[in-house]
């Protein structure tokens, strides 16, 4: 069964504002670049085919919102996860302590199954910027080390500088998250003992 | 009996059963699914967005039934596209999915289905996608038809016709099939939304408001669709895109939705479109209903523009633009209040100086503006700590800040009349912050004029106010206030000696008017520097012949200062403001300068005898007395000697013996190393002789035992001081008599800290004798006959 299953998986992009989170899915999905800046309101998702170890899966990559007023439905998009990126901007030091709040933030909405062990990757961005830089390779590393071992890539969304490097290790954990995920999941088929009635869902009785 | 169930755990059961339904449908659609049996997999797909038909669940459960039911379809779809690729194509599915007996599950069913189509052959792509939007108005409940057109949106992302309109293919469609399908997408949301507002109860408008504010990212989510499109040029933007969402936006009249979709219009597209656009946008916020702040949308764009224009200077027309717009949007806006107004020239006051830091007269003309304004509605006085009062003070702070310069900002010549309607506590905090600021930046005011307009600007803390509360301000505060304005005079600096002398004198116009509790913190520091002035003529001498008149002149001049500072009941001030002068005269040698020193110094003695009666004040007025005089040297003989006498004379009347007995060893320097008018000593050692025995009576009529062998101490350090200076009535029996005496009387003292602090200074001084004694010879000097 798990054979001919198609694997899809859900990988959200989080980070403070102007990070560059589109600007990275863009860079790995269409391997586009712009310099406009175009906010992002809600969540939206890109798909994308990867090999992972000779397997082809389809990878849906949501960009989210980093200002909250733009997240005005809540982030019901969190669920079933199979790997967080957390985006900041290396010339941006308040990006790089928001880190933080976003992992947790995540945690508690998406409550995966094993918290301890969900997979993060860290993509510090913008590297293109070195003149400007405020966030040391070595200070990201250290944070990330400090969280689990999360992986960490210093990345360029504008000259695409390691983002398929990144995403391939963002493919490949997600995958292993999966399959965990799956074989907790596979349970017999409900038997049933009542009957399919029609469910009164509604205050209407209007047929749409 | 249970009590009922809260709404929210309501909310959460009803969510529970739900999510419930989905999670076991969707696993039978999944099994079906890989057993092959696709109608059966249709059909749990949908019994599973049955569950989306629902009424009861709020925005957000609903939200997250939908992408739970969503995240499942996805399945379908990847099976579908699979099959189809494979070339097992399923004849007439699109008209299968259509016997779905419900409209929600059969559109939600039909879009997946469509999207299998297009993925797998693209030259369905531009009919589906205008069938599927006509289609979706089928549900017009406001929250599923909004869901359900998200769908459509998220769905169709990826395959949206992104060529320019004249190299497309036909039936795959152009970039114009994309705006249209999204323009009429928007719409239809739009009108959903906008329904929202107008159903159910109207006391469950709050609720409503609130679902509608959390609904409205779907609504957005159509903006950000377009913006998306890379066929859409900045020309495409400005002829086709931006007028039809603001047809949408200002024709739905309502205020809710057009303040969102104005902002998401920013948030949403790049600068550059923004710019090209700035006219029409603007013309349409002067359109938006009488709800809507506009305040907020203004100041958005104005920002976003700002960063961007300080970046890319080519825009020379933004900041004449803006002026112009917001005047006219200020203009059609009659309820709108006076701080959005003001807000709205603070953006603007920013834009002009991030874009355009040296043009002061744009400043000036959004001064003038925000004058005009207030004018029109009638306000002359703005009130402390209002939300106007708030505004404005921003206002004025933005470019005193930017600027760092007071003489920058009192160019401007709206700047004056925008401070007149602040009320006082307003004013004095604008005055105090422009102060500070000059403080802080050690700006210099070099000319009389720019001193005469900043104490003008600033006159609430100068001088009293005709709009000033009766009660009494806190002290502290109004002495910190007050001590800003005097380090403030120190700023008063022209290079120019004559000019100079201009300032000072309009500086004392304002703040003599300043009344007596201001006067004691402003007019010293104004005395100090006419005082640096004269010295600075004197130094002039050579290349001004008038040097000699003006110092004079400057002298009278503080003269009235001080006098002025006496009429305001203070003493000790003036005293030591004439003594200063007195020393600063005596050391300019311009023509009658003893007659004017003289007259300070005994003006200095007059407040003294006149003015001052505590005692610890009095003898501390005859240390200062004596040691500014004693330094002098300007005196002839006939001015000198009666303000020798009168010192010595006035020490001996102190009221407390032992303040007579220091006050009169004070005095006997003045006979000693006072000077005459040739800059010599006088050492009339007789008379020190008289003044020392006078103290040695003084102190032995002191009852308190302690007191008086402390006061002995001190006279044995002046007759050894004497000695050692070789005045020859001093003599080294006098020193023997008082040494003997203190060690009579010392052994008599009760031990306690008192007398071991005495014991230590004796001991302290006839160890110095000793070294003395046992040390070199020095001519002139025998200590012979010296018993320690």
């Amino acid at each position: 069964m798990a054979t001919k299953k198609k694997v899809l998986l859900k990988v959200i992009i989080l980070g403070d504002t102007g990070v560059g989170k589109t600007s990275l899915m863009n860079q790995y999905v269409n391997r586009k670049f712009s310099n406009q800046y175009k906010a992002t309101i809600g969540a939206d998702f890109l798909t994308k085919e990867v090999m992972v170890d000779d397997k082809i899966v389809t990878m849906q990559i949501w960009d989210t919102a980093g200002q909250e007023r733009f997240q005005s439905l809540g982030v019901a998009f969190y669920r079933g996860a199979d790997c967080c990126v957390l985006v900041f901007d290396v010339s941006a030091h308040s990006s790089f302590k928001s880190l933080d709040s976003w992992r947790d933030e995540f945690l508690i909405q998406a409550s995966p199954r094993d918290p301890e062990n969900f997979p993060f990757v860290v993509l510090g961005n913008k590297v293109d910027l070195e003149g400007d830089r405020v966030v040391s390779s070595k200070k990201a590393q250290q944070w990330c080390q400090s969280k689990n071992n999360m992986p960490y890539f210093e990345t360029s969304a504008k000259e695409g500088q390691n983002v398929e490097q990144a995403f391939q290790t963002i493919a490949r954990n997600a995958l292993k998250q999966e399959s965990e995920v799956e074989l907790y999941n596979e349970f017999p088929g409900e038997i049933k003992l009542t009957g399919e009635g029609s469910r009164n869902n509604g205050g209407d009785n209007c047929a749409c | 009996m249970t009590p009922l169930p809260s709404p929210s755990e309501e909310q959460d059961r009803l969510l529970e059963e739900a999510s419930h339904i989905v999670k076991t449908q969707s696993l039978q659609m999944k099994r079906c699914l890989d057993s092959d049996k696709l109608m059966d997999a249709l059909k749990h797909a949908s019994t599973m967005l049955s569950e989306l038909r629902t009424s009861l669940l709020s925005p957000k459960n609903y939200y997250e039934l939908y992408m739970a039911v969503t995240d499942e379809l996805r399945q379908l779809e990847l099976y579908l596209v699979d099959e189809f690729q494979r070339g097992r194509k399923v004849p007439d599915l699109y008209e299968l999915v259509q016997y779905a007996g419900n409209i929600v599950p059969r559109l939600y069913l039909l879009i997946t289905v469509a999207l299998v189509y297009i993925k797998t052959n693209s030259s369905l792509k531009r009919d589906l996608l205008k069938d599927l939007v006509e289609m979706c108005r089928g549900v017009q409940h406001p929250l599923r038809g909004l869901f359900l057109r998200n769908y459509l949106l998220q769905c169709t992302r990826n395959v949206l016709p992104d060529t320019p309109e004249d190299e497309g293919d036909q039936a795959e469609g152009t970039v114009r099939d994309s705006v249209d399908f999204i323009l009429m997408n928007f719409a239809e949301m739009n009108k959903l939304w906008v329904r929202m507002q107008h159903q159910g109860h109207s006391r469950d408008k709050e609720r409503r408001e609130r679902e509608r504010e959390e609904l409205r990212i779907l609504v957005g989510t159509n903006l950000v669709r377009l913006s998306e499109l890379e066929s859409v040029t900045r020309d495409k933007y400005k002829k086709l895109v931006l007028p039809g969402i603001l047809e949408q936006v200002v024709s739905c009249r309502d205020a809710i939705a057009q303040e969102y979709l104005m902002e998401c219009i920013i948030q949403v597209f790049p600068d550059e479109f923004h710019l090209a656009t700035l006219t029409a946008f603007l013309k349409s916020c002067a359109e938006l209903q009488p709800g809507v702040n506009v305040k907020n949308i203004l100041i958005a764009l104005i920002d976003r523009l700002s960063l961007y224009a300080q970046k890319n200077k080519e825009f020379n027309t933004l900041f004449e633009t803006f002026s112009e717009q917001v005047a006219s949007i200020v203009q059609s806006r009659i309820a709108m209040p006076a701080e959005d107004i003001v807000a709205l020239q603070v953006s603007l006051i920013n834009l002009a100086l991030k874009c355009y830091p040296d043009k002061v007269d744009y400043i000036d003309k959004i001064l003038q503006t925000t004058v005009e304004t207030f004018q029109k509605l009638n306000i002359e006085r703005v009130e402390y700590n209002t939300p106007v009062s708030r505004e404005l003070t921003r206002l004025l702070k933005i470019f005193i800040d930017q600027y760092n310069n007071v003489l920058t900002v009192i160019q401007l010549t709206y700047f004056a009349p925008l401070m007149e309607l602040f009320d006082f506590y307003g004013r004095k905090s604008v005055s105090a912050y422009l102060i500070s600021n000059a403080l802080t930046n050690e700006t210099l005011i070099p000319t009389s004029e720019s001193v005469d307009s900043i104490l003008t600007i600033v006159s609430s803390l100068v001088q009293d106010q005709e709009d000033q509360p009766a009660e009494e301000e806190d002290p502290e505060d109004f002495a910190e206030e007050q001590g800003l304005l005097g380090r403030f005079v120190h700023q008063f600096k022209s290079d120019i000696p004559d000019q100079q002398y201009l300032i000072l004198s309009t500086s004392r116009k304002h703040f003599q008017l300043g009344g007596k509790k201001r006067i004691k913190h402003t007019l010293p520091p104004l005395v100090f520097q006419a005082y640096q002035l004269a010295t600075q003529f004197s130094a002039l001498r050579e290349e001004d012949e008038m040097w000699s008149k003006k110092c004079s002149k400057i002298f009278r001049f503080c003269h009235q200062i001080i006098l002025s500072l006496i009429k305001a009941e203070l003493a000790e001030l003036p005293l030591r403001l004439f003594l200063q002068g007195a020393m600063t005269i005596g050391s300019i040698d311009f023509e009658n300068h003893e007659t004017i020193s003289y007259e300070f110094i005994s003006q200095a003695l007059s407040l003294y005898e006149e003015e001052i009666s505590e005692s610890k004040c009095q003898l501390a007025a005859i240390t200062l007395l004596v040691g500014t005089f004693e330094k002098m040297s300007c005196f002839g003989e006939e001015n000198a000697e009666p303000i020798r006498t009168q010192s010595a004379l006035a020490a001996s009347k102190l009221f407390k013996k032992p303040d007579q007995c220091s006050g009169v060893c004070t005095c006997s320097h003045l006979f000693w190393s006072g000077k005459n008018n040739q800059g010599e000593e006088i050492r009339d050692g007789k008379r020190v002789l008289e003044c020392l025995k006078k103290g040695v009576r003084i102190a032995s009529q002191c009852m308190d035992m302690s007191v008086q062998v402390q006061l002995f101490i001190e006279l044995l350090n002046h007759y050894i001081y004497y000695f050692e200076k070789k005045n020859e009535h001093i003599t080294v029996a006098m020193l023997n008599q008082l040494i003997g005496k203190i060690r009579d009387e010392l052994a008599n003292l009760e031990s306690n800290d008192e007398t071991e602090q005495i014991s230590k200074h004796f001991t302290n001084t006839l160890f110095h004798l000793r070294n003395r004694l046992e040390g070199p010879p020095v001519e002139g000097i025998s200590y012979e006959g010296l018993t320690l």
